[in-house]
């Protein structure tokens, strides 16, 4: 029976066993949730956390932009954008089969947008819905509606590059893409819609679509007042860059557009997270962009499985606005630049022109015109065909010519070559030359064949025109060439010039070969060229012949107008190079001044002031002296100082296998002027460069008459007329 | 007086713990449905089941078990016809054919046939006097166990399978057999792994894969991947690149979240981030326990495992005080269930056992598994109250 057990078998053990089990089994499992819920706490409550919260930002105001004289010039304006909440809308209940609520619902929602009647409301959604489901999609959707999709009659050429996620090299196909100037009609937008809604459903519900952009405050508030009748639109406002000057201003003050693919790697480590933010692409927007920016607010939507909100969650960080700009250009002396630029350029048909003036005393830039423009309000909600037809516009509207051209300068480069002759001490205000027609260079293998000698004219010899003797000073009034041709590069055994060695390092010293470093993006800068530079590049040793160009601002020498405009306000202060800067200061939101102006002195010329007063003479004569070649860039009651220049260039025609000429087989001309004022104090330096525009003194000169006096007029009278004695 | 003997031996601490772990139950079914609009009526019908299971729980203990020995052998044939009926005509839910319609409403055999094993098994085992000792015996109670166990393995129910095994084979070994017919069937069990790894369903070896330990590499640990490379022809995705199968194994990762996530205070009741979220899969059942974890942090949750372990405890206690083998075998095999569904369940939650889909005694949701627990411990009491021994507690 049960207690005649003889113990030989498992019975009392299997139970004590059991026991054991209990017990065990409740060390084990308290000692595994200790690993869990202590030791590892951390780490699940950060897996759960990931699980549920959603960071969402909220971008701040970007900074407003002023002149120098609290003009606002750049601002933020409302534009408003509509959106579906995919998890308002109603689901398709299997009770009715025949219809399709959601699709009802959209197709009432769209008319309440008016695509059934607005073309364009119907063109910008089905642009918008194009670019969020890509090409097929697109199309399989619209055609799976019995809506017919209308193509383009040319073939775009598109290079896949990955094909099931490998990259491959492929030929590019030849796709026909959708006609999206072609109204769809409504049936196939609301099938677009509910495509695009179900996509994004996928990831959260809670997330809005947005299916149309860019309405007008009107019609966004009637929007609005419809929304008791469509629960699932969401009207929410897009701050948009409004510029206020349009093209006056595009160059300097760019515009914002997506973050660019090659760089969306390191804006996303600087804290850029949201892919969709529009950053500054050119201009100070670009420059500026951190300031201007802010710091976006973070607030934590808390979402469950569904991606439904639940609720928010703080600490939130309320959003801290970008700082505001404060230029130093003054805008109405901007119009004035390019009226005057504009006026010119038009009446001599050239393709481009610049003009900038500069504070010559900090650097402070006043004006910068670079024409032709475009108006940067066209890329404030998207960059889109407009963007590619000024990109494809030959004149390069784009480009800020101030910066990012390169030209030969021509005389007003003869400044540098004086100084650098006074400086040296090849030549004393006194030293004289003769211009008694042109001058020839033997050829070095054939030195008694004069045939074969190299032949160097001054341009008043076409004229028939010699100026005799001459000192630096005449010979920067008359801008005569042969003066330069002795003191950059020497004749024969009659005269010691300086050198290549000597110009090169001079026209470095003057900031020619390095950028000035103005904080506007796109500045170009060529080298300064020398012995070396020419062995490397041609395999050729330098010659006089190069020496004498270089010193008249041709051959090798290529500068950007703002180089020329920094070498005039050296000139024009007494041999200081100073950084040229467009932003004055930046204020924050409450108005404190975060980061204020402080001229940056690149450079002190190693020159005595008697010197640089020589050549600033020089320039005085050749507005003010009778033989002046500058003397239409006079300007009532104010002293300028300037210097023409008459640069030729080669445009290579491939055609001639030559460049272009004229009928009297010269080269073309840019037209230069470099000027300051008022002589003694200078306030202003411009320089003008007008492409293709001929000579300095026609062209050039007048315009920049124009801006002085425009200057000195409406922006900065004189109080009392002063004598214009020379 | 006989009715005053048996309410002195009724085990009012034993009945007393159990209502507090349905009362739990109730409470954590509250937080595990409130955000689920087709759920949120559950803890009522919890409320409910445990009504009925405590009408069946006194209804039981009044109940002669000695009376169960003339049903062992009937109950025993019902059932393993129904289990064939089961697979002849059975209804699939959620991959396994375990579920017949009766009337109109589904019932799942394999619930009330936990207790018709143990009776049937306590009643042969119990039967005749240490015959048990004798082999032939003993191997035909292998077989009496083997029947059900394979037409409930090819359902396929996988849980019920090993609960079953393990219930019989608890039985079978305290009811006592010779130490050398112990290794005789250890041998036996060695040579039957081929057999049993040939029949082994896919899914299964899948279930038993994502809770394997993975390296850095995200695979299996060469040794037992090379094992089961040996034993089986076709090892399922889950094996070969568990790391790569999230979907097979979010279930269980999202309940680990939700315990560690719990620490060591918890959320509080329905605070639970994972399960107020939804992140936590079939949080009113099998994964309820990662509830309690999640809420009530690890104190909470050690304190119901203590309570659970004490339930099977008390009941053990009650086998040791029987008044005849079958008495004591029964309880025996009653605690084994419980404590079984505990440690597979628990062990579930805190990834330390592979999935099964066996709901945590008492607490989870579920009309079948809460009426049945509260009718095992109606058997146990009925035990407890014919004992012959007078103890104090």
């Amino acid at each position: 029976m049960f207690e005649e057990r003889t113990g030989k078998d498992t019975a009392d053990i299997t139970m004590a066993i059991f026991r054991l089990g209990i017990v065990v089994t409740f060390v084990v499992m308290v000692a595994r949730m200790f690993d869990l819920q202590v030791l590892q706490a951390g780490r699940y409550a950060a897996l759960a956390n990931q699980n549920r919260l959603l960071r969402i930002e909220s971008p701040a105001p970007r900074g407003v932009i002023y002149d120098r004289n609290g003009t606002i010039l750049v601002r933020n304006r409302p534009s408003f954008e509509v959106a579906l909440v995919p998890e308002d809308l109603p689901t398709d209940t299997l009770e009715s089969e025949e219809v399709d609520e959601e699709a009802v619902e959209i197709e009432k929602i769209l008319r309440i947008l008016q695509a059934d009647r607005d073309s364009e409301v119907a063109l910008r959604m089905a642009e918008i819905l194009f670019n969020k489901l890509g090409y097929d999609d697109f199309i399989r959707t619209v055609e799976a509606v019995n809506v017919q999709v209308s193509y383009l009659d040319d073939p775009a050429f598109v290079t896949p590059v990955t094909d099931g996620g490998r990259m491959v090299m492929a030929a590019p196909l030849e796709v026909y893409l959708p006609d999206l100037d072609k109204v769809l009609p409504l049936e196939g937008l609301v099938a677009l819609v509910k495509r695009t809604v179900a996509i994004q459903s996928m990831g959260s519900a809670s997330d809005p679509v947005p299916i149309l952009d860019g309405v007008d405050r009107i019609r966004a508030f009637e929007i609005s007042e419809d929304s008791f009748r469509i629960p699932a639109v969401r009207v929410t406002q897009v701050p948009v860059r409004e510029y206020l000057y349009g093209d006056l201003l595009s160059h300097v003050l760019g515009f914002l557009g997506p973050i660019p693919a090659f760089a969306a790697e390191t804006y996303r480590q600087s804290g850029y997270n949201n892919p969709n933010e529009r950053v500054g692409l050119n201009g100070l927007e670009y420059t500026y962009q951190t300031e201007l920016r802010g710091t976006p607010g973070v607030r934590y939507s808390e979402r469950n499985i569904l991606g439904i909100d639940v609720r928010t969650i703080g600490p939130e960080v309320e959003p801290v606005p970008g700082w505001n700009l404060h230029l130093t250009i003054d805008w109405r002396l901007q119009s004035i630049m390019r009226a005057a630029l504009q006026a010119k350029m038009e009446e001599v048909g050239a393709p481009w022109a610049v003009t900038v003036a500069m504070n010559p005393q900090s650097g402070e830039i006043l004006g910068m015109v670079s024409l032709p423009s475009y108006d940067n309000n066209i890329f404030a909600e998207r960059i889109g065909e407009e963007y590619l037809l000024l990109e494809q516009d030959e004149r390069r509207p784009l480009i800020n010519y101030a910066i990012g051209g390169l030209y030969p300068p021509g005389s007003v480069f003869k400044m540098v070559t004086s100084l650098a002759g006074l400086a040296e001490g090849v030549i004393t205000p006194e030293t004289l030359v003769v211009d008694a027609g042109p001058i020839y260079l033997p050829n070095r293998y054939f030195p008694n064949d004069l045939t074969q000698a190299q032949k160097f004219v001054s341009w008043n010899h076409k004229n028939g025109v010699v100026h005799g003797r001459i000192n630096v000073e005449s010979a920067l009034a008359l801008s005569n060439d042969i003066f330069f041709y002795y003191l950059g590069g020497g004749y024969l055994e009659e005269f010691v010039g300086l050198g290549h060695v000597l110009l090169s390092k001079w026209t470095e010293l003057f900031g020619f070969g390095e950028k000035t470093g103005i904080d506007l993006p796109g500045e170009v800068t060529s080298l300064v060229p020398t012995d070396q530079w020419k062995r490397q590049l041609f395999a050729e040793p330098w010659t006089t012949g190069d020496s004498y160009n270089m010193a008249i601002g041709q051959g090798y020498v290529l500068a950007t107008p703002l180089q020329v405009l920094v070498e005039t306000a050296a000139l024009a202060n007494g041999g200081t190079l100073y950084v040229p800067k467009v932003v004055h200061h930046m204020t924050d939101a409450n108005g404190g001044v975060q980061r204020d102006f402080q001229p940056e002195v690149k450079r002190q010329l190693p020159v005595d002031p008697e010197d640089i007063e020589v050549v600033r003479r020089g320039m005085w004569d050749v507005v003010n002296a009778s033989y002046g070649t500058g003397q239409v860039a006079r300007v009532a009651g104010v002293e300028v100082a300037g210097k023409t220049g008459t640069a030729e260039f080669c445009e290579y025609l491939p055609e001639k296998s030559d460049c272009r000429r004229d009928e009297k087989e010269f080269l073309p001309f840019h037209s230069w002027f470099s000027a300051f004022a008022p002589y003694d104090n200078p306030e202003i330096a411009v320089v003008t460069f007008v492409y293709d525009g001929g000579e300095g003194s026609a062209v050039a000169a007048p315009i920049t008459q124009k801006i002085l006096e425009g200057y000195f007029t409406e922006i900065a009278p004189r109080p009392q007329p002063v004598a214009t004695e020379p | 007086m006989l009715t005053r003997i048996y309410w002195r031996h009724f085990d009012w601490l034993l009945l007393g713990v159990v209502l507090l772990l349905c009362g739990v139950g109730v409470a954590v079914i509250y937080s595990a449905t409130r955000n689920s609009p087709d759920l949120v009526d559950y803890w009522q019908r919890q409320i409910n089941f445990i009504g009925i299971g405590l009408v069946a729980l006194f209804a039981v203990a009044l109940f002669d078990y000695r009376q169960l020995s003339l049903l062992a052998v009937p109950a025993f044939l019902a059932f393993i016809l129904s289990l064939i009926l089961v697979y002849l005509f059975g209804d699939a839910q959620g991959g396994s054919r375990s579920w017949i319609s009766v009337g109109g409403t589904l019932v799942q055999p394999t619930e009330a046939g936990k207790f018709l094993l143990i009776i049937f098994l306590a009643w042969y085992l119990s039967g005749r006097r240490e015959s048990i000792h004798r082999l032939p015996y003993l191997l035909a109670a292998l077989v009496l166990l083997l029947a059900p166990l394979v037409l409930v393995y090819i359902q396929p129910d996988f849980g019920m399978t090993i609960t079953y095994a393990f219930m019989g084979g608890t039985l079978i070994l305290s009811a006592g057999i010779r130490y050398q017919h112990l290794l005789l069937l250890l041998g036996g069990a060695l040579l039957a792994i081929p057999v049993l790894a040939a029949s082994l369903q896919g899914y299964m070896l899948a279930r038993v894969c994502i809770f394997l330990p993975t390296g850095e590499d995200g695979q299996i640990v060469a040794p037992l991947l090379n094992f089961l490379r040996a034993v089986f022809n076709a090892l399922p995705s889950e094996c070969l690149q568990p790391a790569a199968n999230t979907a097979a194994s979010y279930n269980v990762d999202q309940a680990l979240i939700a315990v560690g996530n719990g620490g060591l205070t918890g959320m509080g009741w329905t605070q639970g981030t994972q399960n107020q979220l939804l992140f936590l899969r079939v949080r009113h059942t099998d994964f309820i326990f990662s509830v309690i974890a999640e809420e009530l942090g690890m104190v909470g949750a050690a304190l119901i495992l203590l309570f659970l372990l004490f339930v099977v405890w008390r009941i053990l206690r009650i086998a040791a005080q029987a008044p005849d083998p079958f008495g004591r075998l029964l309880a025996v095999g009653i605690a084994a269930l419980i404590f079984f569904q505990i440690v597979i369940n628990v062990g579930m939650n805190l990834k330390l056992m592979p999935v099964t889909g066996l709901t945590l005694p008492f607490i989870s949701y579920g009309g079948s598994s809460l009426v049945s627990m509260l009718f095992a411990i109606g058997l146990a009491e009925s035990v407890s109250m014919r004992q012959r021994r007078i103890n104090a507690y």
